[in-house]
C-alpha cells in the first residue's frame, strides 16, 4: 500500500507540474552519484572546450547543453561564453557548427505519403500526388543548380517512415526536406508552416526545463546521453536555420500570389522522420488543402511550380549561408 | 454514503493508437477503434448524417470523412489542432459511453503511450482540457502494472499499434530511465506485411486496413498451424493468395528489437534483482496476443539464465482497468488539485 501511495503521489505531482507549465523534476539520485556525475561532466566538458576553443571563440548563441551543465538560465543575448558549474570548473561552450564543415551538396527530398497511404484527401485532391509533383519540381530545380538530389520515393510507392529515414541516412544527405500539404479544422484559414524536431514549441517551457534540469544529479548513463545531445543540438540548430530559410522563401513567394496568406511560422514537432534522420531536416506544409482557394491553386501546375521554386530557393539560401557549401549553392539558378 | 458514492464516476481510459477502451466504476466497459472522422464536405455530412464519427463506424465511412488516428505512431502531432481535437472528441466519446448521469462528477485517469507522454506531455494535457471534472494522465505501461499489482521487480512490455513500450517497475513511479519505446509495433508489422505481399504480387489490390485485419485474425510467430489465405482482387478478379510466409516474417520482425531492448533494460536493473525481473515479464497490448510470442521471447531469455513471459488475460481492458484502479485509489484531496 505504501508503494502505491507513493506512486500515486508522484503521478499527481507529475500532472500538476505539467499543468503549471514546468517539466517534472527527474527523480534525484543519491548525492554521491550526483557529485560523481557533475565532476565527470565538468571534466569532459573542459576537454571539449579545450579542443574546440581556438575556432569556436566568440561564436554563436548558447546551446542547450550549456543550460543543462550550467544550471542557470542563459542571458537572452547569449554573450556569456563561460559559466561556473562546480567551483573552478567551466561549463562547455556552444559548439560552432562550422567546425563540422557542414557543406550542403546532397539534398534528400521526401514527398509525403504515397502508395496505399494517400495522406489528406479532400476537394478531389490527394496529398500524396501533390507532394510528389512538387518534390519532382524541387529536385529538377536543385539538380539544375548543381546539387545532388536523392528522392525517398520515385513514384507512387508505399514507404514506412523508417524506410524514408533509412533512405535519407543511407544517402548521406546533407539536408532533409519533407514535403506535405496541410489540412486544418478551420477551412477559412490558409497558410504555410515548417517544422523542426522538438518536444515543445513553448520557449518558456524550454527555459524552465533548462533550469529544472540543472538541479538534478547526472549518472554515467545520463552523462553519455548528454554528450550525444551536444551533437543533436548542433543538428537541431542547423535544422532551425534551414527551416527559417525554407519558410521565409515560401511565405514571401506565395504571399505575392495570395496576399491573405498566413505565416504559420517555424514550429517544433516530434515527427518521426525528423527524429530518425541524421542530417538537418525540416518538414514543410506548403499549403492548406482544407481551404477552398488553396485547393483551387494546388490544382494549377503554375502554383505548384511557384511552391517548388520557393522550396528550392530556401535550400539554396541555407546552403549559401553555410558558406563552404556555397560553391555549389551560389551556382544555382532562380529563386535566390 | 451511497448517494455520495454515486455522485462520482471514476473512469479508467486507455487511449491507444489503434484501440481505446474505458472501464468505469459503474461497471460499464467499452472499447472503440481510435479513429475519428469528420465529413469532408456538406455532401458527405448529409450522407453520414453525423457531425463526427468514431471507431468502426468512422472506418467504414472513411471515403467521406477526414479520418484521424490522433496518436498515430504513439505520438500526438504537436501543433496539429485537428489531432488535438480528435483526442478530445475521442475521450468525450468514451466518457459518454459510460453513461454518467446528470450532475455526476467524472474523475478520469487516462493512460497514453509512454512516448506520447514523454514527448507531448503539454499538448496532451491541452488536448484533454475540459473533458472531465478532474483528470490525470499516466503512461500506459504504468497503468497496466498498477492494475496488476506488478509494481516491484517486474517488466511490462506493452505491444501496441504505434509503439512498443517497456517499463521496469522498481517499486517507484517510473522515470524516463525505467522506460523505453520502440516504433516496432502493430503498425510496422502491417506495413511490412503490405510491402512483402506487394513485392511478391505487384498487381494485388488491398488497403492497409485489409492488411491490419488479416494480421489481427491470423498473426503468429514460429511454425504455422496451417495455411493463411486471403482473398484480394488481382487485376480486378478476386483471387486467393497464400500469405503464410509473409505474415510469419512480418510478425517475427518484432522479435529482435523487443528482445534487444528487453535485455538491455534487464542489464540495467540491480544485479540481485535481475533474475526476479526476468521471471516477471508481462506482455500487454494487442501484440501480446500473437500466438507463441511469449514463448519466443522466453527462448531468447534462455541465454541469460531463463525467464518467464506472461501475456495479460484481458488485453483490451488491462490498461483501462489499471487506470480505473489508479482513479479509485487516488485520494479525494489529490483529485481536488487536478483540473479537468
Amino acid at each position: 500500500m505504501r508503494i502505491k501511495r507513493e506512486m500515486l503521489r508522484d503521478a499527481v505531482l507529475e500532472n500538476l507540474a505539467t499543468i503549471e507549465g514546468i517539466l517534472a523534476r527527474p527523480r534525484q539520485r543519491t548525492s554521491k552519484n550526483s557529485w560523481l556525475g557533475w565532476a565527470l561532466l565538468a571534466a569532459v566538458a573542459l576537454t571539449l572546450v579545450g579542443t574546440l576553443k581556438p575556432t569556436s571563440a566568440g561564436r554563436g548563441k548558447p546551446q542547450p547543453e550549456e543550460f543543462v551543465g550550467a544550471g542557470v538560465v542563459p542571458p537572452p543575448d547569449g554573450s556569456e561564453a563561460y559559466r561556473e558549474t562546480v567551483p573552478g570548473l567551466a561549463a562547455p561552450r556552444a559548439i560552432d557548427p562550422a567546425l563540422f564543415r557542414l557543406t550542403v551538396k546532397r539534398v534528400v527530398i521526401d514527398p509525403g505519403h504515397g502508395g496505399s497511404d494517400p495522406g489528406a484527401m479532400m476537394r478531389g485532391l490527394r496529398e500524396k500526388e501533390i507532394t510528389f509533383d512538387i518534390a519532382r519540381r524541387v529536385a529538377a530545380l536543385l539538380r539544375a543548380g548543381g546539387f545532388d538530389v536523392v528522392m525517398t520515393r520515385e513514384g507512387d510507392e508505399t514507404l514506412t517512415l523508417q524506410q524514408r529515414v533509412h533512405a535519407a541516412n543511407a544517402a548521406s544527405g546533407d539536408v532533409f526536406l519533407s514535403i506535405h500539404v496541410n489540412s486544418i479544422p478551420e477551412p477559412m484559414r490558409r497558410g504555410v508552416e515548417t517544422y523542426v524536431l522538438g518536444p515543445t514549441s513553448d520557449p518558456r517551457v524550454e527555459r524552465l526545463a533548462g533550469a529544472e534540469n540543472s538541479g538534478s544529479g547526472y549518472s554515467l548513463s545520463d552523462f553519455r546521453r548528454l554528450l550525444e545531445g551536444v551533437y543533436v543540438d548542433v543538428r537541431h540548430d542547423e535544422s532551425r536555420r534551414f527551416a527559417q530559410a525554407v519558410q521565409g522563401r515560401m511565405f514571401a513567394a506565395l504571399r505575392r500570389i495570395n496576399p491573405e496568406l498566413e505565416n504559420r511560422s517555424v514550429k517544433k514537432a516530434p515527427f518521426v522522420v525528423l527524429v530518425g534522420t541524421e542530417m538537418p531536416g525540416v518538414l514543410t506544409e506548403v499549403s492548406c488543402m482544407s481551404n477552398e482557394e488553396d485547393a483551387r491553386l494546388l490544382r494549377q501546375s503554375e502554383y505548384r511550380q511557384d511552391i517548388a521554386e520557393a522550396l528550392a530557393g530556401g535550400v539554396r539560401a541555407y546552403a549559401a549561408a553555410r558558406g563552404r557549401g556555397a560553391a555549389v549553392a551560389q551556382g544555382g539558378t532562380g529563386g535566390m | 454514503m451511497t448517494k455520495e458514492k454515486n455522485s462520482v464516476l471514476h473512469l479508467g481510459i486507455d487511449l491507444g493508437t489503434s484501440r481505446s477502451s474505458v472501464s468505469a466504476s459503474n461497471g460499464e466497459r467499452h472499447v472503440v477503434e481510435s479513429y475519428i472522422g469528420w465529413p469532408v464536405d456538406m455532401v458527405a455530412r448529409k450522407l453520414v448524417k453525423k457531425p463526427v464519427m468514431f471507431g468502426h463506424e468512422a472506418l467504414e465511412n472513411r471515403p467521406m470523412l477526414d479520418l484521424h488516428r490522433p496518436l498515430e505512431r504513439g505520438l500526438i502531432k504537436e501543433g496539429s489542432e485537428k489531432d488535438e481535437l480528435a483526442v478530445r472528441e475521442l475521450i468525450r466519446h468514451l466518457i459518454s459511453l459510460t453513461k454518467p448521469h446528470d450532475g455526476q462528477r467524472v474523475l478520469a485517469v487516462v493512460g497514453v503511450p509512454a512516448e506520447a507522454l514523454r514527448v507531448s506531455r503539454q499538448h496532451l494535457r491541452n488536448a484533454v482540457k475540459g473533458v472531465a471534472d478532474s483528470l490525470m494522465i499516466v503512461s500506459e505501461p504504468f497503468a497496466v502494472a498498477y492494475g496488476m499489482d506488478a509494481l516491484l521487480h517486474t517488466m511490462i512490455i506493452d505491444i501496441g499499434a504505434g509503439t512498443t513500450d517497456f517499463c521496469v517497475m522498481k517499486g517507484r513511479y517510473p522515470t524516463d530511465d525505467d522506460q523505453r519505446t520502440l516504433t516496432n509495433a502493430g503498425d510496422s508489422v502491417d506495413e511490412q506485411l503490405a510491402i512483402m505481399i506487394r513485392t511478391r504480387i505487384p498487381e494485388a489490390q488491398f488497403s492497409i486496413h485489409m492488411v491490419r485485419g488479416w494480421k489481427e485474425k491470423a498473426s503468429f510467430v514460429g511454425e504455422p498451424d496451417g495455411v493463411v489465405e486471403v482473398t484480394v482482387p488481382v487485376g480486378g478478379k478476386p483471387t486467393n493468395i497464400d500469405i503464410t510466409s509473409e505474415l510469419r516474417r512480418a510478425c517475427e520482425s518484432l522479435l529482435p528489437p523487443i528482445v534487444e531492448t528487453m535485455l538491455d533494460l534487464i542489464s540495467r536493473v540491480d544485479p540481485e534483482y535481475q533474475e526476479t525481473v526476468r521471471h516477471n515479464i508481462i506482455l500487454a497490448g494487442g501484440g501480446s496476443q500473437i500466438p507463441r510470442l511469449p514463448q519466443a521471447i522466453e527462448a531468447a531469455l534462455t541465454d541469460v539464465g531463463g525467464g518467464r513471459v506472461t501475456p495479460v488475460k484481458d488485453p483490451l481492458f488491462a490498461g483501462s482497468n489499471g487506470s480505473l484502479s489508479i482513479a479509485l485509489d487516488a485520494p479525494e484531496s489529490d483529485w481536488e488539485k487536478l483540473p479537468g
